[in-house]
C-alpha cells in the first residue's frame, strides 16, 4: 500500500504557526514540551495524510519523546519537519535532525528573546510606566505580541529553507548572540542608576559631621547601586548563591538598617 | 495617613478571572501576559486603581527580570509576585515598594504549585501516547487543553483565596507592623531589583563585552534621560561598528589565509 501526501499551501504552514503558541502546554519534567510539540502539528499531519490514520499515528509518535528548546525555535523546527514529512522522508531521519537541533536552537532562541529582548523591552516600559503611564504596560503587551506573532516567520523559515537553514542560522548565532551580549549588558547598566536604590541617611555621619553619603556621592554618583549589583553578580556567579535566601538576605538586611536609622 | 481598601467579592473574582487567563499564557509563555507588568496592569484594572498597578508591575517586573529557571535554581512565580503586589499595596495602603517584598511568601507557594503540576504532568503522557497510538486526535488535544485548563485554574484559586480571603488577616498583620519594618520592606524594594539585573549579568556578561556595561551606567547616571530607550540605540549602534570590524577581521583573515586554502576542501 503507498501512502499519498497532500501538499502543503503557504496557508498551512501559517495556521501552524500561530497554534503553535500553545507549544509548551502539558509541560511535564518527564518530556518537558513533547506533548504541546506534537498538538500543535495534528492539524498539519492531518492534511498531509488525510484520513491514512497509521501515517498519522506514526508522525505524532515520532515527536514524542524529550524536547526542550525556545517556543519560537520549536515553530521553526515543525516547519522543518512539516517540510520533511511532505517530503516523505524517513522519520529516524527526522527525529534525528529534531532531536540534534533542538538543543542548540534553545540557546539561539534564548539569547534572542529571554536575553535580549525580555530586558531591553522590561527596561523601556517600566521606565515609562514608572509614574504610572498607562503607555508602559501598553507597549509591553504591544511588543510581545508581534513577538509571538513572529512564529509565522520562523515557521515559513523553517518549512521554505529546510535543512539549509541550520547552517545559515549556525553560521550567524556567533555574531547574534555577541551583538545581543552587548545590547543587553549596556540596557542592565542603563538600569542600575534608575531601578536599584541604595542610599544612606542623610542625617547619617562619621567622623564629626563628614556626611556619609556624601563621599560616596564624591566618588561617583550611584556608586553604590552599582556595586550592589556586582555584590550580587559575584554571590551568584561564584558562590552559586540560591536567590530566595539573596532575596530575603535582602530583606533581613533593610530591616536591620532601618531599625538602626541608616537609611 | 494611609488608605486602606477592601476587596468586594465582584473585585475577587474578577482578579480570579485575570489570573486564569494570565495563567493560561504562564503554560504556553506565548504572549507574555504572565509577567508582573502585564499582570499588575489587569489586576490594576480589576480593582479600579490602574494607575497604582501600571507602578506595582514595573517595580515587580524588574526585580523577576533575571529569574529564570538558570543553573537549576527554582525562581518564586513572577505572575503571582505581579498580582499580590497589588492586592497587597491596594489592601494595606502602603507603598508598592513595600508591597514587594510582603507579596513574596505568595510567589514562593505558586512556585511550588507549578513544580507540583509539572511532575503531575508526567502522568499524562502514557494516555497521550495511547492516544497517538490510536491517531485519536481529538482525545489527544482534549487532554492537552485539559493540561491547560486544571492549571490556570489551580492559579485563579490561589489568587481569589490570597486576594479575596486573606485580605483582612494581611491587612491586620501589615497593620500591626511598627514603622521602621514598614520602612525596612520598602528600602528592600529599593533593592530587589538588583536581583534581577544580577541574574541576568550573571548570563551575559563575559569579559568582552563589560566596558559597555559601565558606559550604559555613565550615561544613565550623567544625562537626564526619562527611560533606557536611548541607552538602547546606541548599544545597537556599538554593537553594529563591533560586526563590521569582526566582518572586517574576519575577510583580512581568509585573505591572509588563501596561499594555503587549497589543502581544507571538501
Amino acid at each position: 500500500m503507498t501512502v499519498s501526501r497532500n501538499k502543503l499551501t503557504k496557508q498551512d504552514i501559517n495556521k501552524m504557526s500561530l497554534y503553535s503558541v500553545i507549544e509548551q502546554s502539558c509541560f511535564s519534567f518527564e518530556r518537558m514540551q513533547a506533548a504541546g510539540f506534537t498538538l500543535s502539528m495534528v492539524p498539519t499531519f492531518k492534511k498531509i495524510y488525510g484520513d491514512q490514520k497509521e501515517e498519522i499515528a506514526a508522525a505524532m509518535m515520532n515527536n514524542m519523546d524529550f524536547i526542550n528548546t525556545e517556543p519560537h525555535m520549536a515553530t521553526f523546527l515543525m516547519g522543518l519537519i512539516v517540510s520533511l514529512e511532505e517530503a516523505g522522508e524517513d522519520r529516524e531521519m527526522i527525529k534525528g535532525i529534531k532531536t540534534g537541533l533542538f538543543g542548540p536552537l534553545a540557546g539561539l532562541g534564548d539569547a534572542i528573546f529571554w536575553f535580549t529582548l525580555l530586558p531591553i523591552s522590561a527596561a523601556i516600559c517600566c521606565s515609562i510606566a514608572k509614574d504610572g503611564s498607562v503607555l508602559g504596560p501598553l507597549l509591553y503587551i504591544g511588543i510581545w505580541f508581534v513577538a509571538a506573532i513572529s512564529r509565522i516567520w520562523f515557521g515559513r523559515l523553517g518549512y521554505t529553507l529546510g535543512v539549509n537553514a541550520v547552517s545559515t542560522i549556525s553560521e550567524n548565532a556567533n555574531a547574534i548572540t555577541k551583538a545581543a551580549g552587548i545590547l543587553g549588558v549596556m540596557v542592565v547598566g542603563g538600569l542600575i542608576p534608575s531601578y536599584v536604590s541604595l542610599e544612606f541617611a542623610k542625617k547619617l555621619t562619621v567622623a564629626g559631621g563628614v556626611n556619609v553619603q556624601g563621599v560616596f556621592d564624591g566618588i561617583l554618583p550611584n556608586v553604590l547601586p552599582l556595586g550592589f549589583v556586582f555584590l550580587l553578580y559575584w554571590l551568584f556567579k561564584k558562590k552559586n548563591a540560591n536567590v530566595i535566601v539573596i532575596i530575603l538576605g535582602i530583606i533581613v538586611f533593610s530591616i536591620g538598617m532601618s531599625y538602626l536609622g541608616w537609611m | 495617613m494611609e488608605i486602606t481598601m477592601e476587596i468586594t467579592l465582584i473585585q475577587g473574582i474578577l482578579l480570579a478571572i485575570v489570573a486564569f487567563i494570565c495563567g493560561i499564557d504562564q503554560c504556553w509563555e506565548a504572549f507574555y501576559w504572565f509577567r508582573p507588568m502585564v499582570v499588575a496592569f489587569f489586576a490594576g484594572i480589576a480593582l479600579g486603581d490602574m494607575k497604582l498597578g501600571i507602578q506595582a508591575g514595573a517595580i515587580a517586573e524588574l526585580s523577576y527580570l533575571g529569574l529564570l529557571t538558570v543553573g537549576g535554581t527554582v525562581p518564586p512565580d513572577p505572575l503571582m509576585a505581579g498580582m499580590m503586589t497589588v492586592v497587597i499595596a491596594y489592601t494595606t495602603g502602603k507603598g508598592v515598594e513595600t508591597a514587594l517584598g510582603l507579596s513574596l511568601p505568595f510567589a514562593l507557594l505558586a512556585q511550588w504549585l507549578g513544580i507540583f503540576f509539572n511532575t503531575v504532568y508526567a502522568g499524562f503522557m502514557r494516555p497521550l501516547e495511547a492516544a497517538a497510538k490510536a491517531a485519536d486526535t481529538k482525545k489527544f488535544r482534549n487532554i492537552v487543553y485539559l493540561s491547560v485548563a486544571i492549571k490556570a485554574g489551580a492559579v485563579a484559586l490561589l489568587t481569589f483565596l490570597a486576594a479575596y480571603g486573606l485580605q483582612k488577616p494581611i491587612q491586620e498583620f501589615v497593620n500591626a507592623f511598627p514603622k521602621e519594618l514598614i520602612h525596612g520592606f520598602e528600602i528592600a524594594g529599593n533593592l530587589l531589583p538588583a536581583v534581577g539585573l544580577g541574574l541576568l549579568l550573571m548570563i551575559m556578561l563575559k569579559k568582552e563585552n563589560a566596558p559597555y556595561l559601565f558606559i550604559g551606567f555613565l550615561i544613565a547616571t550623567f544625562t537626564s534621560v526619562g527611560n533606557v530607550l536611548p541607552i538602547a540605540i546606541a548599544a545597537i549602534a556599538i554593537a553594529y561598528i563591533d560586526y563590521m570590524y569582526d566582518q572586517k577581521m574576519a575577510k583580512a583573515a581568509s585573505v591572509s589565509m588563501e596561499g594555503g586554502a587549497d589543502d581544507d576542501g571538501i
